[in-house]
């Protein structure tokens, strides 16, 4: 069925199809399937937090301290990387976590036709990214003035070797948020593409004959890669949000 | 706000400060205490970290370092490539392609040698210091 590899192209998940024309003066703004699943995600992430919440028990119940285990979690990242004063990010940094973790898990859940992992753009990360940068450094330089380009003067080296760290250091910050919006997109992409050819050797097996018989070795490998995205995906979001708050610790604090 | 409905004597939530240094009092031995019944995981000084949550922090720094050093190539090839390709010729009206590109290749390379020193350091010495965690969970506290 699947021996011609037509339809079972590896990249045909991270299509993108319009579903809601929409011209907003001059420019393109319908609703694709990724912005249908960055509104499924929020309204989930709303609905989960609203209702897991709701109660404010003492004793928390099974879905309220669900949401307070999140809550803990990302607030002892901010406070181990920032500070305590850093918790006046905490809702950018907790906003940031949960959306990416839920957008990188609902495209682990397969719905023919359908699934898709709006973090495996790169557009949406580099977004997301930019986001974070730009907060950097508007709240950089509000806090500190011009003071905040001090970052890029590395201390304790002669002056004479300026000239050539300065460059190094800029480029150095520069590269932050490529490296931060590539690793998230790349990690995606990738394993949602090497889990699609290994399950798509299992119909290939399947046709070829007696070779059928090997059949279950990438049906194993495909279920291992499934456990591994799922690692990737909670493991992923983290990263994100911890590299947020270091990113931030420059802001707040003004120096490395 | 739930406290505020427990404590049915303190209406609006008002405490006086004897009560206030007795509840941080109190607060401060439970976290002694829990810290004394947690059990000792880690190595030296991981406050009360779960092995769990160590690895995590292990392999999330681990994926962290690739990229690195990648980015930092990247962004100093395309300063280069820019400077040559257009700002050069524009500016200048000469034609120095290969020689920014080729120059900010090498800082780009040293800027991700950098970026994967830095977080390799922040490896070794953790992410923050012992002052910085937290002893108890007292969202009340603005100290």
């Amino acid at each position: 069925m699947a021996a011609d590899g037509h339809g079972h192209s590896p990249i045909k998940q991270f299509e993108i199809k319009e579903v809601l024309p929409i011209d907003l003066f001059g420019i393109d703004a319908s609703l694709t399937n990724s912005g249908i699943y960055m509104l499924v995600a929020l309204g989930l992430i709303f609905s989960f937090l609203y209702f897991s919440t709701g109660g404010r028990n003492l004793v928390p119940t099974r879905l309220q301290s669900v949401s307070e285990l999140i809550y803990e979690f990302v607030a002892n990242t901010v406070r181990e990387n920032i500070g305590t004063q850093g918790m006046q990010f905490f809702p950018l940094v907790f906003s940031l976590f949960i959306f990416v973790l839920v957008l990188n898990l609902l495209g682990m859940i397969p719905i023919p036709g359908l699934t898709f992992t709006v973090t495996s753009h790169i557009a949406v990360t580099a977004a997301l990214a930019l986001l974070v940068i730009g907060i950097v450094i508007l709240y950089g330089l509000y806090k500190h003035g011009l003071g905040f380009f001090g970052i890029f003067v590395p201390s304790g080296v002669p002056a004479a070797l300026y000239p050539i760290l300065i460059p190094i250091e800029i480029i150095s910050f520069i590269s932050r948020p490529i490296s931060l919006s590539v690793r998230l997109f790349a990690n995606m992409l990738a394993g949602h593409i090497a889990l699609k050819i290994f399950a798509g050797f299992v119909g290939l097996l399947l046709g070829a004959g007696v070779w059928s018989i090997l059949a279950p070795l990438p049906l194993a490998l495909t279920v291992a890669l499934t456990a591994l995205e799922f690692l990737v995906a909670v493991l992923q979001a983290y990263v994100f949000a911890v590299l947020t708050c270091i990113y931030l610790n420059d802001a707040v604090h003004g120096s490395h | 706000m739930a406290s505020a409905d427990e404590g049915s004597e303190h209406r609006d939530g008002q405490i006086s400060p004897e009560e206030r240094a007795e509840f941080k009092r109190r607060s401060a031995e439970i976290g002694r205490r829990l810290e004394a019944a947690r059990p000792e995981t880690g190595q030296n000084g991981s406050q009360g970290k779960s092995d769990d949550s160590a690895s995590r922090e292990v392999m999330g720094r681990a994926l962290r370092l690739s990229t690195e050093l990648i980015g930092g190539i990247i962004v100093g090839s395309a300063i280069g490539w820019y400077l040559d390709t257009h700002l050069m010729p524009a500016v200048f009206g000469t034609k120095t392609w290969p020689l920014m590109f080729i120059v900010f290749f090498l800082l780009g390379s040293a800027a991700g040698m950098l970026n994967v020193v830095r977080s390799g350091l922040k490896m070794k010495t953790g992410p923050s210091d012992p002052s910085k965690g937290k002893a108890v969970p007292d969202d009340d506290d603005d100290s």
